[in-house]
């Protein structure tokens, strides 16, 4: 079709301008458009005209859920539900590692039986002999080295507080392995700068409340 | 507003929505003019919105103002969605609205006794020029669409148009 006769592109733009297309023509109208610059004056010129129409048309308050309709549409890339994923794969991924950071560490210490502190104690001359762990209320003792004790003998262990005046712990089970149970007292010591010390004693323990025989074993107690 | 419109060509989100705070109501009641009903012109609303976004680096200054352009988009999406619920047969609702257009459009001209250009021209025209006209210019109406609101042969609803027109063009220039 030819669209040069000034006539006919005047026509053509009238019923452009004013709505009279069908959507197939208005399409058309359109690719004509872009390359005709004489044409889109044209067309202006009308739209221009005819804009006026919508003068006396009143002004009409916008709700407010209208702007983030048309946020929502320009902005895609901000409200689109693909974008949230990685943060929600993140925080599920940070959520799965916490759980399994406090998982292994209630599982360690529930392996642990609570232990808090630790003491080898030593012969005088630097050997290894025995292993206390302390828990909250009684201590896991273990002999690594212990020296044979006579059937009329107590192995008795003792803590040393920084004033140095040795407290009763308790008789150590015959053989070095078992617990020493703690009272409300001697739970106190645990976790204070103290030393222990193990002597030899009477069987049952020292009468006195105080160590009466020489110290075999000693070393400080520590924080795990 | 012309400054608007560049700022959004260069996609400057703030500009946007000065333009969109400062035309927004006058676009919304030309919305609601063409649809008839409030979701309707909401949704026109939207879309033209992000028309205008993202058509603004396609405005051409020198050939329209601003608002003349920003109305055209209006309306050519409130012409889009009538013609789409055209497509689907009207309810009875529907129909007494749309059939009430054309008095209330006529009206609304009528009630404008202001002394722009086109008033001025339409007035030169005889009635059914300037009802065809203005039918066509509310309702997106193709001419076989209008002849049938308008109860006129097609062929007198073609040259009510193409004479009223080219009236209007010699008025409008002179």
């Amino acid at each position: 079709m030819n669209y040069q006769p000034p006539a006919l592109r005047r026509a053509l733009a009238a019923d452009y301008a004013i709505g009279l297309m069908s959507s197939a023509a208005r399409r058309r109208f359109e690719q004509l458009l872009l390359d005709d610059a004489a044409l889109r004056a044209e067309l202006a010129h009308w739209q221009h005209s005819l804009a006026s129409l919508t003068d006396p048309i009143p002004e009409q308050p916008v709700p407010e859920h209208v702007w983030q309709g048309i946020t929502a549409r320009i902005e895609p890339q901000v409200l689109h539900v693909p974008e949230k994923r990685p943060f929600w794969n993140w925080l599920r991924i940070t959520a799965a590692v916490c759980s399994i950071v406090v998982l292994v560490f209630l599982g360690s210490l529930y392996n642990r039986d609570d232990a808090r502190y630790r003491a080898t104690l030593l012969t005088a001359d630097a050997q290894p002999a025995l292993k206390v762990q302390a828990h909250a209320d009684y201590l896991q003792v273990e002999p690594l080295t212990l020296a044979a004790v006579d059937a009329d003998r107590s192995l008795e262990l003792w803590a040393i507080p920084a004033d140095g005046k040795p407290i009763s712990l308790g008789v150590i089970p015959v053989g070095g392995k078992g617990k020493v149970e703690l009272n409300e007292a001697q739970q106190a010591l645990i976790g204070k700068p103290i030393a222990l010390a193990v002597s030899l004693e009477p069987k049952g323990g020292s009468p006195t409340g105080q160590p009466t025989g020489p110290v075999l074993y000693q070393g400080a107690l520590a924080a795990l | 507003m012309r400054q608007l419109l560049a700022q959004c060509s260069l996609g400057d989100r703030r500009a946007f929505e000065t333009l969109y705070r400062s035309v927004g109501p006058r676009l919304h009641g030309v919305a609601q003019r063409f649809m008839g009903r409030a979701d309707l012109a909401e949704e026109v609303l939207q879309e033209s919105f992000v028309r205008i976004w993202n058509n603004a680096s396609r405005y051409e200054a020198h050939l329209s103002a601003p608002l003349t352009w920003m109305i055209t988009i209006t309306r050519h999406q409130a012409i889009d969605q009538l013609r789409k619920h055209r497509d689907r047969p009207l309810t009875e609702v529907e129909q007494d609205a749309l059939a009430d257009e054309g008095p209330s459009a006529l009206e609304l001209l009528n009630s404008s006794r202001e002394a722009s250009a086109l008033h001025r021209c339409l007035d030169t025209l005889d009635g059914q020029q300037r009802q065809s006209i203005t039918v066509a210019y509310f309702q997106g109406l193709s001419c076989a669409e209008l002849a049938d609101h308008l109860a006129a042969p097609l062929g007198s609803v073609k040259s009510w148009i193409r004479r009223g027109m080219e009236r209007l063009r010699r008025c409008l220039e002179s």
